[in-house]
């Protein structure tokens, strides 16, 4: 469809009804799923929607309206709705806001990828889901298997009133695979890769590099053996957490509390606030010094990889955290400009119909060097989890207790036996300031996170958080089971 | 589009389809919501969107195919991509026919004309008379004030042909002191009942009281959850009233039915007809929802059904599918824990020590079976000393088994609706001996 036409038309509604500033965003979105739960095909799901979102400034506050309604009739409401809800935006404001985006740009962006998900038949996607379901069920005490393939794919038409014309088109892609072993009044679970699947932005390459059916198995047997395995010890030990928990251990104590919108309690009846508050910007020692974690929105793979976010800024690197220290936030064009910044392009909407606002993208933690292996050699007694299972953490951010579904004893260097609950508990700039060492480039992937929730009404954003395994010094291990 | 157009819509779709059996949902919805902050609206929107889903049957195979455009060309699509993905799929024998379902009559309130209607106007002053109440305590606040409007038609193949229309409008707000905040919300399908100066006054009021929060130490305290509290709680639980958790062995009453599970005085319905929440009368298969006794003093007498499960247990359909594509199973919806005799006040009036708590946060299941759960608590937790509030508390994490904590409960007499994004729900305050902290905050 011929979008830049009917952007026109919102622009110039827009603009005739007293906006200051509009935007719109256009967007074909296009959903396919296929989930194979024992046995059966239980999803099999081909979604598209197609939709436009407008943004509007008056008077330094901000109106937002979205319509599937793609008529020129349709397009004038949405727009004239835009500036409505702007001109109330600005009525309960006890000061104005809302600026102007300094940069409009013209421009193209594709995901990269090696092979194109729409060319693979459906029947492959189903076969490969019932395969690798089968494969997992390796033991008669699995209760259930699951299998699943997501194939996302986004077109985006941003147009705004300053000039910018930027189109889009982001694929990502995931799949996974899961076991559930049921015994005498308990359940566990495992889940490859990670712990919700392996899920980047790509093409059918990325399902492969998941190989589920290459471990479908591994996990089906290791879910069984859990019911059997030895209670995790309570208590305080050393603790090395494998790649995808890390991933999780940073987007739930960094990437969460670094979002500027929360710091500034845009997000405080919800999703809480932060830690992070503005006056420890360059003072406060976030980790230990080997802790260093970037945004990077232009990771080969990431989710949040694109070309320009939702405001319309185009996307970059910049730091978080270097060397521990917290040097930077995930920022818009407003709360940038409220704290003497410019927005690093971490603005997002989980679709047309959603308001943009800031996400996390892509949230890094740099690779150590030290070889995996080596992160075991001096604990004398400690744990080694991989995978999450349960993950809570307090509105700043601060208090958090987060359990996987595996773990091995660590006993003078060596891994030892399989141990089942393992959960760990800590303060977030305390646990990070006994992170010692993180294992190198080899194990260093781009673990992502599909169903990131914030926001009212709840969005679900798709962020990466590359993480290398890592080990901690000293972590309260056990709590839950006490 | 009114019913009968998403009925003709659904009837025409139907009438394409070259499927064995098909089944449409068609669906309209506008939904607004204005958010402020720190005394702006940090967002404030609108969004109205229709969707049609068509799921086609073929010799026992499923596919699904969804879109946001009910033009004839859109149709046909539809019907045809749901009816070839379904060829991909392996015959599943426990796929029942789609079944002719009854009439379902909307319980009364369900549509209020002034909630559809709202303008930004409207949620802007409910959202500034908030603003005030916390301005004039000196403090700042951040909410949200929402009103929307969905219509639902299913009809499929058999016969089954249902529409429901409804309105809803939600406000939620936390005020925060200088080291204290407090926390309120209202839900109503009528907006007009939305006292924006009433819920601003609430969480004002919880937040001067929690100022200068004491450290208490961690361990078994006794516990009085107000409503969001509780509702935040038992929310994980409900998928274990599923007949798929039930049947794959994951719930915690997997055992079996007609056991004594929780305390005498706990009694839990699904009820989508509770004037305090009345909601949609049929599921997304269109089959008509019962009133369901989940748990009867105690005792867990049902589990919910859709016609997959119905068929594969060989128990009643209940009425609890969710939207197709789904490999969730089905689900309770609209819960409600049956009131007690005393009010919050007199259980607060018989507590020698314990702790008052406003709402949860963050709450994850730990133990899936054994439905240990961990979380914090936030916006207004209190110390409670012979039976009055002395003042407020640092906020706690808390490790517990909900069906441990619902083994020695007594509720309040008084129901109220609370909700987040993925459940609403009815209920009291309960007061909950030995209710398990496993750490503290500094804040």
């Amino acid at each position: 469809m011929e979008f830049a036409s009917l952007a026109r038309r919102v622009l110039d509604t827009a603009s005739a009804r007293g906006a200051r500033y509009a935007d719109v965003r256009f967007e074909n979105v296009r959903s396919e799923r296929v989930e194979v739960r024992n046995g059966v095909v239980a999803s099999l799901g081909d979604a598209r929607s197609c939709g436009y979102g407008v943004r509007a400034l008056f008077e330094g506050a901000w109106g937002f309206a979205a319509s599937n309604d793609l008529t020129e009739a349709g397009v004038d409401r949405a727009a004239a709705r835009a500036v409505a809800i702007a001109r109330a935006s600005a009525s309960i404001a006890r000061e104005p806001f809302g600026e102007v985006p300094p940069h409009a740009y013209v421009d193209r962006y594709v995901t990269p990828m090696q092979r194109d998900p729409k060319t693979v038949p459906l029947g492959e996607r189903v076969a490969l889901a019932l395969e690798a379901e089968k494969l997992a069920h390796a033991s008669d005490r699995i209760a259930v298997a699951r299998a699943w393939l997501d194939l996302w794919r986004t077109e985006k038409f941003f147009y705004s009133s300053i000039g910018s014309a930027i189109e889009q088109c982001i694929v990502q892609t995931g799949s996974g695979v899961q076991a559930m072993a049921v015994g005498e009044r308990e359940v566990q679970t495992r889940t490859y890769p990670g712990d919700i699947g392996l899920y980047k932005s790509g093409g059918w390459e990325i399902v492969e590099e998941a190989a589920l059916t290459q471990n479908a198995t591994r996990i089906g047997e290791e879910a069984t053996a859990l019911l059997d395995a030895t209670q995790c010890p309570s208590g305080t030990l050393d603790v090395i957490l494998g790649g995808s928990q890390v991933s999780l251990q940073i987007h739930e104590s960094c990437g969460h509390p670094a979002e500027l919108d929360r710091v500034m309690g845009w997000e405080a009846n919800f999703s809480g606030t932060s830690f992070l508050e503005i006056g420890q910007l360059d003072i406060l020692q976030y980790g230990s010094p080997i802790v260093t974690i970037t945004i990077d929105n232009t990771l080969p793979c990431g989710m949040a990889t694109c070309g320009y976010d939702d405001e319309g800024t185009q996307c970059g690197v910049s730091d978080i955290v270097r060397d521990g220290v917290l040097r930077g936030y995930e920022m818009s064009n407003d709360t940038a400009r409220a704290i003497g910044r410019q927005s690093n392009a971490c603005v997002r909407a989980q679709s047309w119909e959603f308001v943009p606002m800031i996400r996390m993208c892509n949230l890094n933690l740099s690779p150590g060097n030290v070889p995996f292996d080596e992160l075991f050699t001096d604990i004398r007694e400690g744990v080694y989890m991989e995978s999450n299972r349960s993950w809570s953490i307090d509105d700043r951010r601060l208090n958090f207790q987060f359990g996987c579904q595996i773990g091995w004893e660590i006993k003078n260097g060596k891994r030892g036996r399989m141990l089942k609950n393992p959960t760990y508990a800590g303060m977030t700039p305390r646990f990070w300031n006994t992170c010692d060492a993180i294992a190198d480039a080899n194990s260093w992937n781009a673990w992502g996170t599909p169903n990131c929730g914030k926001g009212e009404p709840m969005q679900t954003g798709r962020t990466t958080q590359a993480a290398a395994p890592a080990r901690f010094r000293g972590v309260s291990v056990g709590v839950a089971y006490l | 589009m009114t019913g009968k157009d998403r009925e003709a819509v659904a009837l025409r779709t139907i009438e394409r389809s070259r499927a064995d059996q098909t089944e449409v949902r068609v669906g309209v919805s506008d939904r607004t919501l204005m958010r402020f902050t720190r005394g702006i609206s940090n967002q404030n929107l609108a969004s109205s969107d229709v969707g049609i889903t068509v799921r086609a049957i073929v010799d026992g195979r499923t596919g699904v195919a969804t879109a946001n455009d009910v033009s004839d060309a859109s149709i046909e699509a539809l019907v045809e991509r749901a009816r070839e993905m379904a060829s991909f799929a392996p015959r599943d024998e426990m796929l029942p026919p789609l079944r002719r379902g009854k009439p379902a009559h909307s319980p009364p309130g369900c549509w209020v004309d002034a909630t559809a209607r709202a303008q930004p106007a409207t949620r802007a002053a409910i959202c500034d008379a908030v603003m005030d109440r916390a301005e004039q305590a000196g403090d700042w606040c951040a909410g949200y004030v929402s009103t929307e409007s969905e219509g639902l038609t299913v009809a499929n193949s058999a016969g089954t042909l249902v529409s429901f229309d409804g309105t809803d409008s939600q406000a939620n707000v936390k005020v925060t002191a200088f080291d204290s905040s407090g926390f309120a919300e209202q839900y109503s399908t009528d907006v007009r009942s939305i006292d924006g100066d009433a819920i601003g006054r609430r969480a004002t009021e919880k937040a001067t009281l929690s100022e200068k929060p004491v450290q208490v130490d961690p361990g078994a305290w006794t516990v009085i959850l107000e409503p969001p509290a509780l509702g935040e709680l038992f929310a994980y639980i409900l998928a274990h009233f599923s007949a798929q958790n039930f049947s794959d062995g994951s719930s915690f009453c997997s055992e079996g039915l007609d056991r004594t599970y929780f305390d005498e005085r706990v009694t839990v319905m699904d009820d989508f007809a509770h004037p305090l929440a009345p909601s949609m009368p049929f599921d997304y298969e269109g089959h008509r929802k019962a009133r369901v006794t989940l748990v009867e003093n105690g005792v867990v007498r049902n589990i919910v059904t859709d016609s997959y499960y119905a068929n594969k247990l060989n128990r009643a359909n209940t009425g609890h599918a969710l939207p197709a594509p789904s490999a969730m199973g089905p689900q309770p919806l609209n819960i409600s824990i049956a009131p007690g005799t005393r009010s919050t006040d007199e259980l607060i009036a018989q507590t020698t020590k314990g702790l008052l708590i406003s709402r949860f946060w963050y709450i994850r299941p730990v133990d899936q079976k054994r439905t240990i759960v961990t979380g914090m608590t936030r916006d207004g937790t209190f110390l409670i000393e012979n039976g009055r509030i002395s003042g407020g508390v640092r906020n706690m994490r808390f490790n517990q088994s909900i069906v441990g904590a619902l083994n020695s409960v007594e509720f309040s007499n008084q129901q109220q609706r609370t909700a987040q994004y993925s459940y609403s729900l009815v209920v009291p305050a309960a007061k909950i001996e030995r209710f398990t902290f496993t750490s503290t905050t500094e804040f």
